[in-house]
């Protein structure tokens, strides 16, 4: 998984079966261990010339970066793991940093801490030192501390440790040197603690390192209290304050959907999808297979225009101009009279499967590229930077109360607010739970009621065709049916809920180097993981059109659409569709909501948008199910959300009615 | 047998014999306080039996009302409060663990951030988030300004 780290250099995850032999021998392999969030990644970024990116949240990644560096002439492979607390191996990180400990048997230690929370790194020294390698301490960010007026006596340190101790301020690239010289000085470390009381016990064991600790800070170490707190330690705590931390949390969630919906849905859909691919892209490809794939046909052709303007709303912009251009389309009729051979008819499936109305080419590549990809680009570029400030533990802890009641902790957060970006990869990201009851608690609720961004733009503009009370309405239904539906799931679901535990680290101004890498990282990951996905779901389509077991499906869901949900007959097909692509089946109802012939009212739209927000995202999404918690848990799943989808969707049109809307 | 009880506000350890206040209190055996007899801090010596309505509704290991007045959860701190833990509460050797790895164990100094709307405490230069019924369990001293916290 491709969470984190990783894209910048070659990584290896945790459940790759097969183990690395040592390849360099004699202490030419160097492993950075350390505390989270102390400057790892960065440090290996000086060591190697390469960059890995720097995780703000406890816990998103297991990957492990690794590359090779040269240090006064001597060739040396640097392996970066993930930041941990101690070195029982309870969790995936500590796990994955013992193992490769294992599999490097002759390798350096750089141990990496935060000079300003010295008593956390030493901890963890102690139980490195137990492991007897040759290892040496890097202090970073020794600047923080001189700021803080505190002191380290490295000397009296390294004396008590017998290991080599440097300081240095990886973001500034200072010290990088000092660490390569002491690298080759590093030995195993001769402090050792007499354990008379733990007998095995790992807190117990814990609590004689610490006193051990203490014994050593109280020799080496002074900090003090910062004297004025900083602007991004303000908004630290403003950020988890009862009462202005949630209206931060609300402000976040508007202006995120607002900007993912109106930029990223609005001003770069228009930008790809049109100029890009409706009048250039998809017309090449038509003429192209036409040339090869020979029948008598002709393609339909309509003037496409672009209008180019500054968005305002989702619906409303100001047109600065209007790019008109004559485009081939998708859809074709044969010669009148003439009938095809078997050999035409062949090419015939072929051309449909290519560039047909549910070919590869003309649905599958223009939706992911034209559609959903600059959509969930703006989606993650605005996701790495609220990760990257530090702001998720925050927003988990003013979340963690009311999580509670769906049996899951605020942790659960993180998968939520990236389900806002792309439900198939949240229902991934969803591993960083700690019980199978909490993932599967939250990959329900992703599934039911979380709009991903390709819907986000969709929703928002058939919002603004809404009073502004129905958006109200529409949110307190979704947020209710997460809290009944996540409630309901916590309760039949036996299981526990993990602790709530977790580390706050410092507000940081985003890097825009982090935030760019973070970006490109998650999208390297859809380009890969989610596009193959739709390409299939696409071949599954035209399968089942071919075979008319569409047309057949729609008729079977007609009485349902028209009798129970109260909409056009059209919406069959559209929801039928909308499974293989989300947006898809919203902009039929789009177009019949606010198109130039819109047959929809306002309480049909309303409708419309409930249901097919709590439908399951889309086919991507049910085999990351399937592939995450077994087929049988996905089968369940579709079948609750369907029926239940119809269920809310049709007991509002009824209940809409008997109120006369 | 002797039965040793150590003051929680002196740290004297006495023999229980010792620990009978003046005779002719007139609360006599009714009385469920034990005084130090080194600095006549008196606290009592077991927890009362719990009714079966404090059980019900009981929301942590421990009767608090029979803490003496120094000692109490962290959630009764107030934010910006200094106290040293003095027992981290509950049966859970595991998550004892993951609290000791931040630094949270018995001795240490910690600092309460806020209650609301989940308990933040600061222990060294961690900023730690717990759950509310956690935070019940971990018992401290409050200390005041300038005093030192014991050592882990």
């Amino acid at each position: 998984m491709h969470l984190g780290r990783g894209s910048a250099v070659s990584s290896q995850s945790v459940n790759n079966p097969q183990r690395r032999k040592p390849d360099a021998v004699g202490g030419q392999t160097t492993v950075l261990v350390g505390n989270p969030n102390v400057g790892k990644s960065v440090l290996f970024k000086n060591l190697t010339n390469r960059y890995v990116t720097v995780s703000n949240y406890p816990g998103t990644t297991v990957d492990i970066a690794r590359a090779q560096a040269n240090f006064n002439g001597r060739a040396m492979e640097i392996i970066d793991t993930p930041g941990i607390n101690d070195l029982t191996p309870r969790a995936d990180d500590a796990r994955v940093a013992l193992n490769l400990l294992d599999q490097y048997p002759d390798s350096t230690v750089v141990q990496v801490a935060d000079a300003k929370n010295l008593r956390r790194a030493l901890l963890l020294t102690l139980q490195l030192a137990e492991l007897q390698r040759p290892m040496m301490l890097v202090l970073n960010m020794v600047d923080e501390l001189d700021e803080r007026g505190g002191k380290i006596d490295t000397d009296r340190l390294s004396e008590i440790l017998g290991v080599p101790v440097v300081t240095t301020v990886a973001v500034r690239n200072q010290g990088t040197q000092d660490l390569v010289d002491a690298l080759s000085e590093a030995r195993k470390p001769t402090v050792s603690v007499d354990d008379h009381t733990a007998n095995g016990d790992l807190y117990e064991r814990n609590r004689v390192l610490l006193r051990k600790v203490h014994d050593i800070l109280g020799e080496t170490y002074q900090i003090s209290q910062p004297q004025h707190a900083s602007f991004s330690v303000r908004l630290g705590f403003w950020a988890m304050h009862p009462v202005k931390g949630l209206a931060l949390l609300g402000l976040v969630l508007f202006v995120v959907t607002w900007f993912v919906g109106l930029f990223g849905a609005g001003t770069l859909v228009d930008a790809m999808e049109v100029p890009l691919f409706q009048q250039r892209l998809s017309p090449l490809a038509i003429r192209g297979v036409d040339a090869v794939l020979r029948f008598p046909h002709t393609h339909d052709v309509e003037l496409i225009s672009h209008a180019v303007g500054v968005p305002l709303t989702p619906v409303h912009e100001i047109t600065l101009a209007t790019l008109d251009k004559e485009a081939i389309l998708p859809p074709y009729t044969l010669q009148p009279g003439v009938d095809l051979s078997t050999p035409q008819n062949v090419l015939r499936v072929a051309h449909d499967f290519l560039v047909g109305d549910f070919g590869a080419i003309t649905m599958a590549l223009s939706y992911a590229f034209a559609i959903v990809l600059p959509i969930v680009t703006t989606f993650f570029f605005v996701f790495s930077i609220m990760e990257d400030s530090g702001y998720f533990p925050r927003m988990a802890i003013m979340v963690n109360r009311v999580f509670r009641v769906m049996g899951l902790n605020g942790k659960a957060v993180l998968p939520m607010i990236l389900g806002l970006g792309c439900d198939t990869m949240a229902t991934m990201t969803t591993r960083i739970l700690e019980t199978r009851k909490e993932r599967i608690v939250t990959t329900m609720l992703l599934a039911l009621a979380v709009p991903c961004s390709a819907q986000l733009g969709v929703l928002l503009a058939m919002m603004a065709m809404l009073h502004p009370a129905g958006a109200v309405v529409w949110v307190a239904i979704v947020i209710g049916v997460i809290f009944l539906v996540g409630w309901l799931t916590a309760h039949l679901f036996d299981g526990d809920t993990s602790d709530f535990i977790m580390e706050i680290p410092p507000m940081r101004r985003p890097q825009l180097s982090n935030v760019a890498v973070k970006t490109w990282t998650r999208l390297n990951w859809y380009l890969r993981e989610v596009i193959p996905l739709f390409v299939i779901g696409t071949a599954l389509l035209f399968v089942l059109d071919q075979f008319h077991v569409l047309e057949a499906l729609a008729r079977v869901g007609e009485p349902l659409v028209t009798g129970w949900l109260g909409l056009p007959r059209e919406m069959a097909n559209a929801f039928l569709v909308g499974f293989m692509r989300r947006d898809f089946g919203a902009v039929y109802i789009l177009d019949a909501a606010t198109g130039p012939d819109a047959v929809l009212s306002a309480h049909q739209i309303f409708v419309a948008m409930v249901t097919i927000t709590l439908f399951m995202p889309c086919f991507a999404n049910f085999l990351m199910i399937a592939k995450e918690h077994g087929m049988k848990i996905a089968w369940a799943m579709a079948a609750f959300i369907f029926p239940f989808a119809f269920f809310v969707g049709g007991t509002l049109n009824h209940l809409g009615r008997w109120l006369s809307f | 047998m002797a039965e040793f009880l150590t003051c929680p506000f002196c740290g004297f350890e006495f023999e229980k014999v010792d620990t009978l206040c003046a005779h002719g209190c007139p609360l006599g055996a009714m009385c469920h306080l034990t005084r130090c007899p080194s600095c006549n801090y008196e606290f009592p010596d077991r927890p009362k039996r719990v009714s079966w309505i404090h059980k019900l509704f009981r929301r942590g290991a421990l009767a608090y009302d029979e803490l003496p007045t120094d000692i109490q959860p962290i959630t009764k701190l107030k934010g910006g409060d200094r106290a040293t833990v003095l027992c981290m509460g509950g049966q859970n050797p595991s998550r004892h663990n993951t609290l000791a790895v931040f630094g949270l164990v018995p001795g240490s100094e910690v600092v309460l951030v806020q209650l609301q709307p989940s308990c933040v405490v600061r222990v060294g230069e961690t900023e730690l988030a717990l759950d509310t019924e956690i935070a019940r369990e971990i018992l401290v001293q409050r200390l005041r300004d300038q005093e030192p916290a014991l050592a882990p």
